[in-house]
């Protein structure tokens, strides 16, 4: 049997775990609608999925780079931000993973 | 407006991002972390005090470790298992292309003189010279890394903003962001003081040992070259200047604060340093053949390259005694108008 301390730390290591693999299809639902990383952040954070801005900005890139994001600086409230939003791409990626993550619950939901 | 603090980390973020992406990410970091320190503003009715924006950088994590994300390359360094990580590769992949490169500048220029002075050269002795310097250059770098990311693995939430990271410092490309708005370091650190001893001290040995064995500085050009007289008459003074960065170093251990002491000493030692390169610019003459003929134009080819290499030295050297020496005098002018400054650098009240 696990003590206490043994079983909060492998809980918590595979709960990110899980939480990790949720992450692109969180960031790409969330940007259906034009963000900033801030704003994103709180958002992801309002809605359970916080995210730390070590992870965030450089996964935003990382869409960005694979066509799934388009990005532009702007001025906001008299500071230039930069606003991410969901590109052609990744509309139809974040559907098709959708449609797959209904799927995994589906088949899990038959499983417990 | 200027968050001294927020610059700070993200000049130290930038030292490990990639040149092409830095600007951009710094821009978009720095709008980030503004946007969190103006909603807690906003929320307190009050400015954040330096030590409140500090907390907010803190909960942002390692600047180091942060930047590697934004590389995602994961290079490292391993023979089975890892020795350098991602986070320590850029700065080791910098400091071992730089020894390679000069190492391979050094050997070059000693088998060019070896060759015009007419020593019989096979093309598997130079290149086994090459491979043997160049391996023991790869050794000593990668060695020491592993030591320092040993050290890293140990405390890597142990950072501050002067570049201090895990009990190490690291400024290797402190000048991708502009630090004319940040205030100047008011303490000298002892890992810089331990290191500066260690390394005079390995100085000195190699001095005492370049006295009795020429081949230490002329390495395989000893055989048919020696040391002009003028090396025997500056070896005692090379050797004072040294001891007393020594002495320095091991006051700055014991009183890291004492800064100006530092800057006005290193003046001193400086100015002792160009008085050397003086005497043996000088000289006129610095290397000699043993009595073979043969040698001699390899031994005017050499005094030559130290003529120039002299040369470049004391200029050099003598810009930057001025540079130092107006350093000093700018620092004592605003010593207690600077600290009022850096203490006010805080953005006004948010009512």
């Amino acid at each position: 049997m696990m003590h206490g301390a043994n079983h909060f730390e492998l809980f918590e290591n595979l709960r990110l775990e899980l939480r990790r693999g949720s992450l692109v299809l969180a960031v790409l639902a969330a940007l259906k609608k034009e963000q900033y990383g801030y704003t994103l952040r709180k958002t992801l954070e309002e809605q359970g999925m916080a995210i730390d801005e070590g992870t965030l900005y450089p996964l935003l890139r990382r869409l960005e780079s694979q066509g799934l994001l388009a990005s532009e600086w702007r001025e906001e409230e008299k500071r230039n931000k930069r606003f991410y939003r969901l590109s052609a791409d990744g509309k139809a990626i974040l559907k098709q993973l959708l449609g797959e993550w209904e799927s995994i619950n589906e088949s899990l939901r038959g499983l417990v | 407006m200027t968050r001294v603090p927020l610059e700070r980390y993200l000049k130290n973020v930038a030292t490990g991002l990639p040149e092409t992406q830095c600007e951009d990410i710094v821009r978009e970091l720095r709008e980030d972390i503004q946007s969190e320190m103006e909603d807690k503003e906003r929320a307190l009715g009050r400015a954040l005090s330096d030590t409140e924006q500090m907390m907010v950088l803190k909960s942002r994590g390692n600047p180091f470790v942060l930047a590697a994300h934004y590389r995602q390359d994961d290079r490292s360094v391993a023979f089975g298992r890892r020795l350098i990580g991602p986070v320590l590769f850029p700065f080791y992949a910098k400091v071992l292309s730089f020894n390679l490169g000069l190492t391979a500048v050094v050997i070059g220029t000693i088998f060019l003189v070896l060759g015009l002075s007419g020593q019989k050269l096979s093309v598997s002795s130079i290149f086994s010279t090459c491979l043997l310097q160049l391996l023991i250059q790869f050794a000593i770098v990668t060695f020491i890394f592993t030591l320092v990311e040993k050290q890293f693995a140990k405390n890597p939430d142990n950072w501050d903003l002067s570049g201090k990271c895990g009990r190490l410092r690291f400024d290797l490309n402190a000048d991708k962001l502009s630090t004319d708005s940040l205030p100047t370091e008011r303490k000298i650190s002892r890992l810089e003081s331990v290191s500066i001893i260690i390394a005079c001290t390995v100085a000195l040995i190699w001095l005492a040992g370049v006295k009795n064995y020429p081949s230490l500085i002329l390495g395989p050009a000893a055989a048919f070259l020696k040391l002009a007289p003028i090396w025997y008459q500056v070896f005692l003074p090379i050797g004072l200047l040294t001891m007393a960065e020594i002495v320095r170093a091991a006051v700055n251990l014991v009183r890291p604060d004492w800064v100006l002491f530092r800057q006005v000493y290193g003046l001193f030692v400086h100015a002792g340093g160009l008085m050397v390169v003086y005497s043996l610019i000088r000289a006129g003459v610095w290397v000699m053949t043993e009595q073979e003929q043969q040698y001699a134009p390899g031994a005017v080819i050499v005094n030559q390259l130290i003529y120039y290499a002299l040369l470049v030295t004391g200029a050099i050297s003598g810009v930057m005694l001025v540079v130092r020496l107006m350093r000093v005098i700018r620092g004592a002018k605003s010593k207690t108008g600077t600290a009022g400054k850096a203490g006010r650098q805080v953005i006004p009240s948010a009512r």
